[in-house]
């Protein structure tokens, strides 16, 4: 695990560029750095061999959307174990969301957890702050400190600004520090009492459903207010065909807007919901097939900009309750690359290239950093990913310190060898 | 009485016939003289008759309509015991269908005559009157059956008797009428593996 | 005998067979036929012992039951729990760990969150008994009304139902509705369009008006009770306005009569809401044979389930 020359012999090396692979090995020197690449690399002299026949060596992806509950949560999750997570997942950077306890809604709170994420983390985490204070959706939070920090973003993380005046204000007023405005759309009025998606599945369950319009009309409402104001508008979580319409029809006009998918939006529906499972539970929830179908197909054309997961752990305690009780979201960082491994790149759906540009490269793109490429003269930051083997998704497999997840008890294919961040090999061997 | 061993199968159960113990006929003689019988000692009671589902009801019926024949009309009532038995905790992956029991009569001061078709440990007619007496007080009760074969588990003796046989108790004895039935008789038979066997 | 296998629990009507939906329904008329004896009881339970676990207050549902488990000689143990003393989630588990340590052979379970009674059941080997959860299903009240229609029309199949109410919130609309389609009756609804959810089984046709209901010739009408004040919001103005457009009245009543319909309802009953003192006399009213088939039903389950008290 430590310092040492590393040789990564025979992989195929995945790129966003191509849909082919590049045979090679890769040699990463002691510091962490890329020093060649090329076929029948000799091994130096005391160096680790790491044998990736058949393997693919991927560029490590990057989450903008992950809940790692500290401070204030821990009993869900800690940085050290959402680190450890995210390298199972073959995941090397992370956008921590600011719904912790407290909320990381002024620049030393924005201090402390960058300062918490560098003794505890082993990958870079960026910890966005809250549009409003407190996340109460009544004031604005203190923007120019949090800039000064760093903030890669601003959202108030599963909360919505429900007055369109102040989220009108909070763009206009990022702007100035060209801040990057994330929205988790939803219009709480609509979805208050809601549990899962409102419809057929909802009727059959006896639950109080969140129709699509919840999500709909707050897209619609945040993409006129970007539009009006100038500011850059993300949008979380994209869950129905017609909010991905309002999408298109934004950036064909112009509009500085970006949007995001979680693997479960992409791959489960409400219909996946069984026997009140809540590891299903999910918001915005799982929706119908037709709405899936279409976030596939904007994932592919691009429409949709980025895959998110929003990684949100909570302990199988509290998912232990009636489905209505219970708290939304499941983990997902060790998950996600599994999954879309599995249901589309194993099936031909699309490719690595594309799971790179939507997963790796537009990600970073997005908060301003450079996209990781597997060159020589590049940091290594990559996993090592066995397309041929099997991952049985089970509650020992998870290193996140909430086992909650919907694809629990499935086998995926593919297995995650390990993952190559710096000097650091986090993996089987 | 030809007694001839056949193997052959009662089409009902798939249960193998070892031995016929009494032909069509021979039934029809055991109820004409049971139906004496009670005549003579049921003379001037107000008479009633409870069969036990299944059999037991076609057994009753069978010899009230003798007795019709002779002037006398006994009132026939049923009686579904399944829900007085002492086995439910036992009764496995079967679920019973219950059957009607219908007592259209009034039962105090009657002298009221319970029918079923064999008796063996007595379990049966011990939950007959369990439920017989939740409908009302009969005067008095007695037992009429077609076969009687040993084994009481219970100090319960029936009071008019077609046939008495010997059997042993991993013996299976099987009464057949033909209105519930395809054939008629009363058999020995061999059970087909399996098959769950409630002593009666 | 027959082929079924046995049961544990009932949670809905949804995963049971037909063929089990006809065994308890048979099973029902002779537990109703014991009624009419002066001794009701069979000792068929004795010695059971049956939990009566209600998180919402319902005297009549609990009450039946307890009826139900009394005439089947079992001991019945009655838990009224208020909302308020219960912290949703946590309060369940903890619970569930003293239901198990009683060792109830049965346990009837009326709450207010769907999917409770599914959670009991899987952690408890006593066989469990959905009484109401939350919106979504109410299995006896369902047999019960199917048990009451057979009644009045043994040639069942092709009769006309109509539900009248909130089938947006009403538990006894799924399940009913739900057996119904089940055993071959058509089923329609009428109530105002904020409270007929879209998202209902395709086979509940939406009738519009009283009018429009009475031209398709209901066999049955079915009332559900309304309740104007939720906490989710406003979805229909006020209780004159509902009993003006959807209220059993003296000129629907007219209809019903002319058709020769009967009425039903899943009590209680407010009076002056869905029905008024007139109707409540109508001749052709099942409500209180649905109350007494409720018991001979409940007879029926407890009969059919089997509980694996090994398990514990």
């Amino acid at each position: 695990m430590g310092e040492r020359t590393r040789l990564f012999k025979n992989g195929r090396i995945a790129s966003a560029d191509s849909s082919d692979f590049r045979e090679a090995d890769v040699l990463v020197d002691a510091d962490g750095l890329i020093t060649a690449i090329g076929s029948g690399l000799a091994t130096p002299e005391g160096s680790e061999v790491i044998d990736c026949t058949g393997c693919l060596l991927v560029p490590g992806m990057f989450d903008v959307h992950v809940h790692a509950r500290e401070p204030g949560h821990e009993h869900k999750e800690t940085l050290a174990t959402c680190s450890a997570a995210a390298l199972h997942g073959g995941v090397t950077g992370v956008v921590l969301m600011p719904d912790t306890s407290p909320p990381v809604d002024s620049g030393n709170l924005v201090k402390s957890a960058m300062d918490l994420v560098s003794e505890v983390s082993a990958i870079p985490m960026y910890q966005s702050g809250c549009l409003t204070k407190g996340r109460e959706g009544n004031e604005m939070a203190g923007f120019s400190g949090m800039a000064s920090r760093g903030v890669p973003m601003l959202t108030d993380a599963d909360r919505t600004v429900a007055c369109p005046d102040l989220m009108r204000r909070c763009m206009e007023y990022a702007c100035d520090f060209d801040l990057l405005v994330t929205s988790h759309t939803d219009t709480p009025a609509l979805s208050k009492a809601g549990v899962v998606n409102e419809g057929r599945v909802s009727y059959r369950f006896g639950l109080p459903g969140i129709p699509a319009i919840s999500q709909e009309l707050a897209i619609d409402r945040d993409i006129h207010v970007a539009q009006h104001t100038g500011a850059r508008l993300h949008l979380q979580q994209l869950s129905s065909a017609r909010g991905l319409e309002s999408v298109r029809r934004a950036k064909g006009a112009g509009t500085r807007v970006t949007c995001e998918v979680s693997p479960q939006h992409l791959v489960l529906t409400e219909l996946d919901i069984r026997d009140y499972n809540t590891h299903f539970k999910f918001n915005p929830p799982l929706r119908s097939v037709q709405d899936t179908e279409a976030l596939v197909a904007g994932l592919i054309d691009g429409s949709i900009d980025l895959i998110a997961s929003d990684h949100a752990p909570h302990t199988e305690f509290e998912k232990s309750s009636d489905f209505g009780s219970a708290p939304f979201g499941a983990t997902g960082l060790e998950t996600s690359v599994l999954v879309l491994h599995d249901r589309f790149i194993r099936t031909g759906v699309f490719g690595w290239d594309l799971l790179i540009q939507r997963y790796s490269d537009a990600p970073r793109k997005l908060i301003g950093l450079e996209p990781v490429v597997i060159a020589e003269g590049c940091a290594a930051e990559f996993f090592v990913f066995d397309p041929a083997a099997e991952t049985a998704i089970t509650r020992e497999y998870l290193r996140t310190k909430s086992p909650v997840s919907p694809f629990l008890g499935e086998t995926l294919a593919g297995k995650m060898r390990g993952t190559v961040l710096g000097m650091a090999w986090h993996g089987e061997e | 009485m030809n007694l001839s061993k056949r193997l052959r199968t009662l089409s009902d159960t798939g249960d193998i016939i070892r031995e016929e113990i009494l032909s069509p006929e021979g039934i029809q003689e055991a109820i004409a003289v049971m139906a004496r019988d009670i005549a003579y000692r049921c003379a001037g009671d107000n008479v009633a008759f409870i069969g036990i589902y299944t059999r037991g009801v076609t057994f009753a019926r069978r010899v009230a309509a003798e007795l019709k024949t002779q002037g006398l009309d006994y009132p026939v009532g049923t009686l579904d015991i399944s829900l007085y038995r002492d086995d439910f905790d036992n009764r496995g992956s079967e679920l019973p269908r219950l059957e009607s029991s219908d007592v259209p009569f009034a039962l105090d001061g009657a002298r009221v005559i319970i029918f079923d078709e064999v008796i063996f440990t007595g379990r049966t007619v011990r939950a007959a009157l369990d439920g017989l007496m939740d409908y009302g007080r009969p005067a008095k009760i007695e037992l009429a059956v077609l076969i009687d074969r040993g084994h009481r588990e219970i100090p319960i003796q029936p009071d008019y008797v077609g046939k008495k046989i010997g059997t042993t108790r991993d013996q299976y004895v099987k009464v057949r009428f033909h209105e519930d039935d395809e054939r008629e008789g009363v058999f020995i038979v061999k059970k087909r593996a399996g098959q769950p066997h409630h002593p009666a | 005998m027959s082929e079924l296998k046995p049961r544990k629990d009932l949670l809905d009507i949804e995963s049971l067979d037909l063929e089990e939906i006809e065994y308890v329904l048979e099973n029902a008329v002779p537990f109703k036929q014991l009624f009419q004896r002066s001794v009701k009881k069979v000792p068929t339970l004795r010695g059971k012992t049956v939990l009566n676990l209600f998180y919402e207050p319902s005297t009549r549902t609990s009450s039946s039951f307890e009826v139900a488990a009394n005439r089947m000689s079992a001991d019945v143990t009655n838990f009224t729990i208020s909302s308020s003393s219960v912290v949703k989630g946590e309060s369940l588990l903890d619970t569930i760990e003293t239901l198990q340590a009683m060792r109830s052979d049965y346990i009837v379970i009326r709450h207010q969150a769907a999917g409770v009674p599914g959670i009991v059941a899987k952690h408890t080997g006593a066989s469990v008994i959905n009484a109401g959860d939350g919106y979504h299903a109410h299995p006896t009240q369902a047999l019960l009304d199917a048990m009451t229609i057979r009644e009045v029309y043994p040639e069942y199949k092709g009769r006309k139902v109509v539900i009248v109410g909130d089938i947006l919130h009403s538990r006894v609309a799924r399940s009913t509705s739900t057996l119904l389609h089940k055993l071959g009756i058509e089923v329609a609804v009428l109530g105002p369009g904020s409270l007929v959810p879209g998202g209902r089984h395709d086979f509940m046709t939406r009738l519009r008006s009283w009018d429009e209901v009475f031209d398709w010739g209901p066999d049955a009408v079915y009332l559900l009770r309304v309740q104007m004040e939720r906490q989710e919001g406003q979805f229909f103005p006020s209780i004159a306005e509902y009993h003006k457009m959807y209220g059993m009245n003296s000129q629907r009543l007219v209809r019903m009569r002319e058709l020769g319909a009967y009425l039903m309802h899943p009590g209680p009953v407010n009076r002056g809401v869905e029905i008024t003192d007139e109707a409540m006399r109508y001749e052709r009213s099942l409500i209180s044979t649905q109350v007494e088939n409720g018991i001979a039903v409940r007879m029926a389950v407890l009969h059919w389930l089997k509980p694996e008290t090994d398990k514990d």
